[in-house]
């Protein structure tokens, strides 16, 4: 009874979610009319274009023009070409050995030359810069043969199409000369040419190279039709219940937090395999379509005599993967969006949620991956790699039953995360103080404080894909200087944030003064932290073999500049630049809402990460972490600034006076150490770490006994007013 | 009737730097609302009325203390069991604008565990007591403002509970549809129902309440009829009594 009650409830429930969900526009618009009808509209415009392209390069001429005054040959060659219609019918006439290749695929036949007199062009180069002629041909004796130049522009399409067709032309004239050399010394021309032949022979039935086809392609598709229609739903079960009010109506039923998550999980889960299956339709409907009518498959060498039963198992697995996989997107879709508030906050959560799931589902692309027992245990990668093995018709069942197992098992983590959502009443409740201020109106700001954590971490994503990407580019085009770019990337990203969103820069900053003992204990904590990155980077470089020599081959180029660049860029920029960021306007924003030891362990990790590699991952965690533990201690930012500058600043002087350091501080010149010198190096820095940490604890207390102090000061004064 | 036992509710707040400030938005307060009876809560913003209400209809876990009640003569304490027997509403219950009146009042009936035919009667017998059957196939979001005030009240009579709590129930509306409000409530109370409500306005407190609870800070500081409270504080009207009792509260507080 009680469970057929149970049922009942959440039948109910789902009823009511399905008829508001399917009475929404934005989700049938996203569900119906983007398959049915956006993706053959998309596919009809896109054949208009590739039929008008094709038309306008069927008519093209070419202008070319020829300058070898002491030689006909090639003229005469090139004004059959002129003539003739085809040029299939042309190389057939002049050499039955080049027309079974190069000149005779289809593209050839789409074109025709025009040759232009050398006398009306005067300046070649500028009229091939004009576009006024594609090829200008010139030729030279070279070591007593005929060099033909052609002169193009390659940023041109036609130039560059053109210049291939004249080599064409000019390699069927050197095999027909050939010919004719065999030829006059009396020899068979096919022996001498061809003295072996050869020819390619395909195992693969039809069904598989189509199924290498389809592998590469409805993984994809499935992937991204599904996170397409999860995501409205998705939304507006979650956080537009919470927009529109209706939240707290539900909870007023006598329904279990259970039966409200399984409900609108279903109809979430329903929605998307819906959406996928219209997807699926659709794009099938219109390869088919394409098949058909355009011939591809003949062209592709498949589609010919495929037996579409042979595809029946891999499609009914790939239904009952699809199921799962759905039941795992919605539960993780519905995760991020039941902490928005509103439609336009759910949004901004899903995007990065979007680029994990497609950069998650490109590892099943990656050649060389399998999918094995690890693999199938990654999601979204398990899906595509699982689908990819289907239509290769690699079965293999204990991998489909851990690939689904595994998804079983995080949809069900979800869920269980998810009632926990709502079972929070600061959530379902709650004002909410993590979110992005960015997407605020800015006359809405606060002046003043710090940041939030979810502009820390919108900053820290920002600074990290423009660090990948333009400072790529600027450290490939100007070396060095582009490293500088890059830490101005790290400085602007935040300043800007924070200026944009009001912050008290002083205070997200920590430019506070602080005393010379703080400057003392920073230094002393340094050098500690250093020697202990030696044994650190050790271990790590012997875990890590291959990684460790990148990582010393990039560090070279950048040292090329001369000691002084080196050290203005690797050493004093980052200070300033990278301290800005990491130790002040994340740390500031992080300490505002974790405890102090959390923030700081958040630091460490994100300033390894941000170094984007696993060998250095661990000492640079450990220098984030002391530096900000020297924020933390002394309240100013300038202490860990001056760590930082010393930290690198060693680096660049070993790299240019290995010599003098090695009579100081032998070790860290050294390239050779054993565990002995390790282990002795690492007890003494973990000495001076801890006499560097005694300073600025005490810097700390000072600085709090004086705090309160002169709180209490100002307390007293306002009491006597 | 309803029970509250020395009921608490704590949260924290963020307040500047890494303090967590933990305060009572209610702290420990106990009554009980007869049947037939209205009970009207007052009390100045963020004294707790709202945390306070919504403990009551089992929206929120209190921190300490337990909420019943009694429904023919049965003790029910099981959360599930009370939200069936609770008609509550608020300015925050707002209804599924997709959905029509109709629809929304069938499902919550069937939640509810009513038979079906049973709830086909209750819509018709409510839709013509609310004069609704005008716009009761339509979808809500296509009502006006009175129109879906009805149908939020017949939402929270389909499942013709013993106990009606309303958080403010004639915040914002114009005399018609408050009066419409208060004559509703009245009747209930004829039936022997339980009432309790929050309002800010005090003279329709005075004419609907059968006693007020006064909340200050998340403490009772009066539970009294109107004319006893009137008395005590030797004021003419609930407003001057709210006022006389509110600054002594704050007098108190501060030497």
């Amino acid at each position: 009874m009680n469970r057929k009650w149970n049922q009942k409830v959440i039948k109910t429930l789902f009823k009511k979610e399905m008829l508001d969900v399917l009475r929404d526009k934005k989700t049938v618009i996203m569900m119906l009319v983007v398959p049915v009808i956006l993706y053959p509209l998309i596919f009809v415009v896109a054949l208009q274009v590739v039929a008008s392209v094709a038309t306008s390069m069927e008519t093209h001429t070419y202008n070319i023009v020829v300058d070898c005054p002491d030689d006909g040959r090639l003229m005469s060659y090139l004004e059959a070409y002129e003539t003739s219609e085809t040029t299939e019918d042309l190389t057939q006439e002049t050499s039955e050995l080049s027309s079974e290749e190069g000149l005779s695929d289809d593209n050839a036949s789409n074109y025709s030359l025009k040759l232009i007199d050398k006398k009306d062009i005067q300046d070649y180069t500028a009229a091939l810069q004009k576009e006024e002629i594609d090829v200008y041909v010139t030729a030279e004796m070279k070591d007593g043969k005929m060099n033909y130049i052609m002169y193009y522009l390659s940023s041109a399409a036609n130039s560059g199409y053109a210049v291939d067709i004249v080599g064409e032309v000019i390699s069927v004239l050197q095999k027909d000369l050939t010919k004719q050399e065999i030829e006059a010394a009396g020899l068979e021309v096919s022996d001498i040419l061809e003295p072996v032949s050869f020819e390619y022979k395909n195992i693969a039935s039809n069904e598989q190279s189509m199924g290498s086809v389809l592998g590469m392609v409805v993984p994809f598709m499935l992937i991204i039709s599904l996170l397409m229609g999860t995501m409205y739903p998705a939304i507006d079960t979650t956080a537009g219940e919470r927009e529109r009010g209706t939240l707290e109506t539900v909870l007023t039923l006598p329904v279990t937090n259970r039966q409200l998550i399984t409900s609108k999980f279903l109809t979430v889960a329903l929605i998307g395999i819906i959406s996928a299956l219209l997807n699926i339709l659709s794009i099938g409907g219109i390869g088919l379509y394409m098949f058909k009518v355009m011939d591809l498959g003949a062209a592709a060498g498949v589609g010919a005599g495929i037996r579409l039963a042979s595809f029946v198992p891999a499609i009914l697995i790939t239904i009952v993967v699809v199921l799962v996989f759905s039941l795992f997107i919605s539960a993780i879709t519905m995760c991020i969006t039941a902490f928005a508030k509103s439609y336009k906050e759910a949004n901004n959560y899903i995007t990065p949620l979007m680029l994990v799931v497609l950069f998650t589902g490109y590892i099943g692309f990656l050649p060389n991956i399998e999918l094995t027992r690890g693999m199938a245990l990654v999601p979204v990668a398990n899906i595509c790699l699982l689908i990819k093995n289907l239509m290769l018709f690699k079965l293999d069942y204990t991998l489909i039953f851990l690939v689904l197992v595994s998804n079983v098992f995080y949809a069900a983590l979800a869920i269980l995360f998810l009632s926990k959502i709502y079972d929070s009443e600061s959530i379902l409740f709650g004002e909410g103080k993590t979110g992005l201020q960015l997407f605020e109106k800015r006359s809405n700001m606060k002046k003043g404080g710090v940041p939030t954590t979810g502009d820390a971490w919108f900053v820290i994503m920002l600074a990290i894909v423009l660090i990948v990407y333009l400072g790529g580019i600027l450290q490939l085009k100007y070396g060095i200087f582009g490293v500088f770019g890059t830490q101005m990337i790290i400085l602007l990203v935040p300043l800007l944030m924070a200026i944009y969103t009001k912050k008290d820069l002083r205070k997200t900053y920590s430019f506070h003064k602080t005393g010379i003992l703080s400057f003392l204990g920073g230094i002393l904590l340094i050098i500690g932290t250093l020697f202990v990155g030696i044994l650190v980077s050790a271990v790590m470089s012997m875990i890590f073999p291959e990684s460790a020599g990148a990582v010393t081959d990039a560090f070279d180029g950048i040292m090329d500049n001369g000691v002084w660049i080196s050290l203005l860029v690797i050493a004093i920029t980052p200070a300033i630049c990278e301290e800005m960021m990491f130790r002040g306007y994340i740390y500031s924003a992080m300490k505002n809402r974790y405890k102090t030891v959390t923030a700081i362990l958040i630091v460490a990790a994100v300033f390894g990460v941000y170094h984007m590699s696993i060998v250095k991952f661990l000492t640079t965690g450990l220098l984030g972490g002391m530096l900000c533990y020297a924020v933390y201690a002394t309240g100013s930012i300038f202490p860990s600034m001056l760590m930082h500058c010393l930290n690198n600043m060693i680096s660049v002087l070993v790299y240019y006076y290995p010599n003098e350091i090695g009579k100081v501080l032998p070790f860290l010149a050294s390239e050779t150490l054993t565990l002995g010198d390790l282990l002795i190096i690492s007890g003494g820095g973990v000495l001076l770490m801890a006499a560097g940490i005694l300073i600025l604890n005490r810097v700390r207390k000072n600085r709090i006994a004086k705090e309160t102090a002169g709180e209490n000061i100002a307390k007293e004064a306002a009491g006597e007013n | 009737m309803i029970h509250a036992r020395n009921l608490v509710k704590t949260f924290t707040r963020n307040e500047k730097k890494n303090k967590k400030v933990e305060f009572n938005a209610v702290d420990g307060i106990s009554f009980e609302v007869g049947e037939g009876e209205i009970v009207g809560i007052l009390g100045p913003n963020g004294a707790g009325k709202t945390t306070l209400l919504r403990m009551l209809s089992k929206l929120m876990k209190p921190t300490a203390g337990g909420v019943s009640i009694t429904v023919n003569g049965e003790e029910i304490t099981d959360d599930i069991e009370i939200k069936r027997h609770i008609g509550y509403l608020s300015g925050n219950t707002k209804l599924y604008g997709r959905l029509s009146a109709r629809e929304l009042l069938t499902m919550i009936g069937t939640i509810c565990k009513m038979p079906d035919e049973e709830i086909e009667k209750r819509i018709e017998e409510i839709s013509q007591l609310l004069d609704m059957e005008k716009f009761i196939d339509n979808r809500i979001e296509k009502l006006s403002t009175g129109q879906t005030q009805r149908a939020s009240i017949a939402r929270c009579l389909i499942h013709s509970p013993e106990i009606y709590i309303f958080d403010e129930p004639t915040l914002g509306l114009d005399i018609i549809s408050s009066a419409a409000i208060i004559e509703f409530m009245k009747g209930e109370r004829e039936k022997g129902k339980t009432v309790l409500y929050s309002t800010h306005y005090m003279e329709e407190a005075e004419y609907l309440c059968d006693r007020i609870i006064m909340l200050h800070k998340g403490k009772i500081i009066c539970d009294l009829t109107p004319e006893d409270l009137k008395k005590q504080t030797g004021t003419d009207s609930i407003r001057d009594a709210f006022n006389t009792l509110i600054r002594q509260e704050d007098m108190g507080n501060e030497s």
